[in-house]
């Protein structure tokens, strides 16, 4: 308990004391405001840019973006994890080049989605569904595979039908590790999308990123990376309260 | 009475040439409950599944149920495994439920009838509890639950007490000699403990190890309702467990001889 409490008071400590450092640092002028900016700068950065609303709009494309990623691959991917687990032939045809398309890095492939797709928002849809995609196909593939053989058998030996045996039994019990993957493919979908953005892009956080970046605006490079990074938090904790009620009997 | 099950000089081979069952002739009336017995590898989970109709029947002689040839699926047969394989998603309620609701029964039908066995087998204020919540022998329980629900004239265990420690084994053992009693089901039984054999069953099989052959068939004429504290000071008991032990080490000796 006592470490516990120690941990909390340190958590709150660690970052007005980073906080502080820093922005003396960049007064006394030890730390150069220009290239690492400064604290002060950052929040002032902030408050401009919610008010005038840029900060909203690009939120908003970044978010579209992402979500449309996710969802498209994320559906792309149990489908073809159904197939596969149906099907284990077809898996073993396309595995090579699945392989191959998975462990290339598929922001490589920005510069091409822009060309076929423009500056909108399905070029960077495309290479956030693409990273997405691979994620949650394997952990489908997985779960599904994971189905216990009692648990087959004793259906068999009920009659159960073949949909029976799906919805009640294999869906289930694969649900945590494709949740899993779930999580972990909108996390993927986000990192596509700011990438595309940062290679070139109408709107969104990756592209406004670029541009203050271009020019000097370290102060504003710093605040939207920390949007960023606030936001893969509140990601990660929304899917995880959800993967924690889906798997409440685990 | 009449024959439930039927089984005639049945042999199996799995590769064509090393029996696993030889010989296999016995048959089991209406009602009653019969446990075969044997070292393991004696092939009697295989003649189970055989009955099941989870093993096709691919070796000679022949297997009937109903004057049928087993089918997987069937509605007068209910299987229960030796790990209580119930699904950890779902409540005791739901895995209850599992067996008709795959049959497809109409929920108000099977959530009553669940609700029913799992106050029947002493799961009353658990039904919304996860396995991971229960014990063993709670789950084995739920398991009980699951398969008394379906109402299949024909039950086919496989040691279903064989993980549990011995004190929730003779728990269980009385539950399963109650429910039996009520429901009069016919029941095969698999198991290696003896004394379990003895106490549930009106007939044990004794099997040799591979191939899997009968050496004996006896009748347990130990009075109805039983209990298994009533049967350990049974004189009777003792008797028929050491003559069932002479023929289980026979089978032994015949073997490694």
């Amino acid at each position: 308990m006592k470490d516990k409490n120690f941990l909390i008071i340190g958590h709150i400590l660690l970052l007005p004391i980073l906080v502080i450092t820093w922005e003396t640092g960049a007064q006394l002028g030890w730390i150069n405001p220009v290239f690492y900016g400064q604290p002060s700068g950052i929040v002032k950065f902030l408050i401009k840019h919610a008010y005038s609303g840029a900060l909203w709009k690009d939120l908003g494309w970044t978010l579209a973006g992402t979500f449309l990623a996710f969802i498209f691959g994320s559906i792309a991917a149990l489908i073809t994890g159904l197939v596969f687990v149906q099907f284990p032939k077809v898996e073993k045809l396309v595995e090579p080049y699945f392989n191959a398309l998975n462990v290339m890095p598929r922001l490589a492939l920005a510069p091409l989605f822009i060309l076929w797709f423009g500056l909108g928002l399905t070029s960077k849809v495309a290479v956030g569904l693409s990273l997405c995609f691979f994620i949650v196909l394997s952990s489908t593939v997985a779960g599904m595979r994971a189905v216990s053989q009692d648990h087959l058998t004793l259906c068999k030996t009920l009659g159960a039908k073949s949909t029976t045996i799906f919805f009640k039994v294999t869906l289930p019990g694969a649900i945590p590790i494709i949740f899993s993957g779930l999580r972990l493919g909108l996390i993927y979908s986000l990192l596509g999308v700011i990438g595309t953005e940062i290679v070139a892009s109408e709107h969104g956080i990756g592209q406004t990123i670029t541009s203050l970046a271009t020019s000097f605006n370290s102060n504003g490079v710093m605040a939207l990376v920390f949007v960023l990074a606030i936001l893969g938090v509140i990601i990660v904790r929304i899917m995880t309260s959800i993967e924690l009620y889906l798997s409440r009997w685990k | 009475m009449k024959n439930k099950v039927v089984v005639q000089d049945y042999s199996l081979s799995f590769d064509g040439k090393n029996n696993v069952l030889e010989g296999i002739s016995f048959d089991v009336n209406d009602g009653e409950f019969i446990s075969l017995v044997g070292p393991s590898g004696c092939g009697k989970t295989t003649l189970l599944n055989l009955l099941a109709g989870i093993i096709p029947l691919i070796g000679s002689g022949s297997i009937k149920i109903n004057g049928r040839d087993p089918e997987i699926g069937s509605r007068d047969v209910a299987y229960m495994l030796a790990r209580d394989s119930l699904f950890p998603w779902r409540t005791a309620l739901g895995n209850a439920e599992f067996g008709m609701e795959a049959r497809g029964e109409t929920k108000e039908f099977y959530r009553a009838k669940a609700l029913n066995m799992l106050a029947e087998v002493g799961l009353k204020d658990f039904s919304n509890s996860y396995p991971k919540e229960l014990s063993h022998g709670m789950r084995q329980r739920v398991a009980l639950a699951r398969t008394f629900a379906l109402d299949a004239q024909l039950l086919l265990m496989d040691e279903p007490f064989g993980a549990l420690d011995a004190q929730t084994k003779l728990q269980l053992e009385d539950l399963l000699l109650r429910l039996c009693h009520q429901f009069k089901h016919t029941v095969v039984f698999v198991t290696h403990d003896l004394a379990e054999a003895v106490a549930l069953s009106d007939r044990v099989i004794v099997m040799s190890s591979r191939p899997g052959k009968i050496i004996a068939d006896i009748r347990i004429d130990l009075p109805r309702p039983r209990s298994i504290r009533e049967l350990q000071k049974s004189e009777k008991f003792h008797e028929l467990y050491s003559v069932l032990w002479t023929y289980l080490e026979e089978g032994w000796v015949r073997h490694e001889g």
